[in-house]
Formats: structure tokens, sequence, C-alpha cells
């Protein structure tokens, strides 16, 4: 063995790994080999000193900060099957919420437009078709307005004339709801 | 989070992670698994000074390492449910140590002013006035074994990163070439080529300085 083999198979023989006959080529190198020898020196001289060092420890603030990332990393972990969750039941809400607000709008909207429309024609006039001979036979009349007429009769309209006076009850105009069905004037 | 983690990591730590103190590391991560948080802190407990140790060596700044450690830890603590409890903690502890202190090596090179921060740290420390550990020792004895000890440390930051983290894990942790060739990802022959490199180069370093 040579200085070259001996440096290559030098960590297996420092760390015993060798086999035997490898291992007495090597005994037999070092024994022989002034640098090699040398080489062997330094080395386990270095590292022993290495391990001499004296170990570093953890600071007094290492504990706190990690258990302060740990509580952050807690809050962002454990609860976020809550937040998402949550998540998707605001969304939920929101959406449940929307959809009422929407259809609470539009009947609002509705009944506004039955109350503008009361507000406008009165004293005004709808145009009914010609088969509303009555008030009896306007379709879906509420029964609490009762000072709904009709007027007058025309071949092609007949003409429902509401009463000067609205009804007493604000209630009830809203609830008139002019049926789409009477056209327009 | 458990009275353990309010109190725990350090002092009070001590009584409270005392029922772990006879179980093995995996019956500990088993523990923690099952709902006891106690059991990270013995986990903390156990590897911290090591690791720490590990990753100081390794990346040369003090403070640095801390933050890295801090950040094995949290890794752990983030990841232990994926854990093949067939496999050793430690190796899978020193895995997670040993990729974020090659991050931090290469984040450095890449970065002239983190470099030069660790640079200044260490001209601070060379400027320290010369501490005397051992009153019954010459001052000059003294002056050459500081000297040395600083320049073994040298030796070992000079040491390419691949190297050094194998030398470290072998020399200073006294792990087993297969559990570097696991922490490291590396197969056993990568492993041994590294650590023979690795240590004719500390030895050519330091060689010139013990004749």
């Amino acid at each position: 063995m040579n200085c070259c083999e001996f440096r290559e198979k030098y960590s297996e023989y420092a760390d015993g790994l060798l086999t035997p006959p490898s291992k007495a080529e090597a005994d037999v190198h070092l024994a022989l080999c002034a640098a090699c020898r040398r080489f062997d020196l330094a080395l386990r001289a270095g590292v022993n000193m290495l391990r001499e060092l004296p170990a570093v420890s953890v600071s007094r603030g290492f504990g706190p900060a990690l258990r302060r990332r740990l509580r952050d990393e807690l809050a962002v972990r454990i609860p976020g099957v809550i937040r998402w969750s949550g998540a998707v039941g605001t969304l939920l809400i929101v959406a449940t919420a929307g959809f009422i607000g929407w259809d609470w709008l539009e009947t609002r909207a509705a009944h506004r437009g039955a109350a503008a429309e009361w507000a406008s024609s009165s004293p005004g006039w709808v145009a009914v078709p010609p088969s509303v001979a009555n008030a009896a036979a306007v379709p879906d009349l509420p029964t609490a307005l009762p000072r709904l007429r009709i007027e007058t009769f025309h071949p092609l309209n007949s003409i429902l004339v509401i009463e000067p006076a609205p009804p007493a009850s604000g209630q009830d105009r809203v609830r008139f709801d002019v049926p789409a069905v009477w056209g327009g004037p | 989070m458990t009275l353990a983690m309010k109190d725990g990591l350090h002092g009070p730590h001590q009584t409270l992670g005392a029922p772990f103190a006879a179980l093995d590391d995996g019956q500990v991560v088993q523990a923690f698994l099952e709902g006891n948080d106690r059991a990270f802190d013995e986990l903390v407990s156990r590897y911290q000074v090591r690791l720490l140790n590990f990753v100081y060596r390794t990346v040369g700044d003090r403070e640095r390492a801390e933050d890295l450690v801090q950040e094995v830890f949290i890794r752990i603590y983030r990841h232990l449910h994926r854990f093949d409890q067939t496999k050793k903690f430690s190796t899978w502890a020193y895995t997670i140590a040993s990729n974020l202190a090659k991050n931090e090596l290469r984040n450095r090179s890449r970065n002239p002013l983190v470099l030069f921060q660790t640079i200044k740290r260490h001209w601070e420390a060379d400027h320290r006035p010369l501490q005397f550990e051992d009153s019954s020792s010459r001052p000059d004895d003294l002056f050459r074994k500081r000297h040395l000890r600083e320049l073994v440390e040298q030796s070992v930051s000079q040491l390419p990163e691949h190297h050094r983290v194998v030398f470290v894990l072998r020399e200073l942790e006294g792990k087993t070439y297969e559990e570097i060739a696991e922490i490291t990802g590396c197969n056993l022959g990568t492993v041994k080529s590294r650590l023979n490199r690795a240590r004719n180069n500390f030895a050519a370093i330091i060689q010139p300085h013990l004749d």
C-alpha cells in the first residue's frame, strides 16, 4: 500500500471498517510512512480538540421564543379547520341572508309598486279586461278593499275606479297588488 | 396549548417531563401523537442542545443556529403526525436540521450582507479579551490552547458544505455511515467518499499548526 492508497482508505481504516487483510496492509504502511503517521496524528489530535470544545447551550431566550413560535403555529394550524368550516358557514349564512333579503326586497318593491300605483291612481283608474263586469269578478281582489267599484264599461276595457279616499288601513293599500293580467292604463 | 407548553421547555418542564424520562424517543413521539403535548417538551429537552451544536458547527453562527433549531422544532411539531415511526426519531430530527443548515449556507453564499455579518461577528469574537479559564496554566499555554481551538473551528468552517455536514455528523455527533446516508439523503458510497475527503482536508489544514 502506498500513501495515495492509504489516504483513500483512511476513513474506513480510522473507523475500523476495513477487511482484516486491508487493515493489516494499512497498519504496515502507517508503521513505515512518517508522513502518513503525521497525517493520522494530526487528524486524531484535531478531532479530539474539536470534541473538547465547550458545547454551546441554548440561550435563555430560546425556550420563550420557541413557545411563542409554537403558539403561532397552533393558531395557524388547529383553528385552520375551524376557520375553514367557519368560512363555509359564514358563506352559507351570507347566501341565505342574501336570498331572504333579495326575496324581501322584491316583495317590498312589488308592494311599493302596488302602493305607488294605488297612490298614482287615487282617485284614478286601471284598465281591466272586458270580462271584468264587477268588483266581485276581479281576480285576487282584496276583500279589504270594498271601495273598488266598476265605474264604466267599454267594449274593450272596463274602467276600475278607485275611490278618492284610500282605505283606512295602510296595510290594505300595500296588499293591493294590481294583477298583471289587468294590464296598465 | 397545554400547561406544559405554557411552563415547559425550561425550568418547570423538568418536573413535568419526568414521567417521560424512562421512555425512548419512539414512545415519547407516540405519547405526543396521542394528544399529550407535554411529550413535545420532552423531545425539545432531549434534542435542543444536540441539534444546536450540530447546526452551530455546520453554520458557524450561534444566534442563527438557535433560530434554525427553533425552526427544526416547529417543523417537527408540524409534521410529526407524518413521521414514519419505524424509523429513528433522532435521524429524522437531524435530517431536518441538516437540510436547514445546508439551505442557510447556500443562502449565505448568495447573500453578501449575511456573509459580512457572520464575518463581523467572528471578528468581534476574535477581539474579546483573553479569558483565563484555567488559572493553573501559564498564559502563553492558554493562548496557544485558545489559538488551536479557534484554528480547529476555522478548519471545520473551511470545509465545503457537503463535506462539513458529513464530517460533523461523524466526528461530533457519532452517527454511523448508514445514519449519515439517511440524514443527508446520499448513498453509502457517497458518504464514505465525502467523509474521507473531509478528513483529508481537515488534516491538511490543521497539520501545519500541530507539527
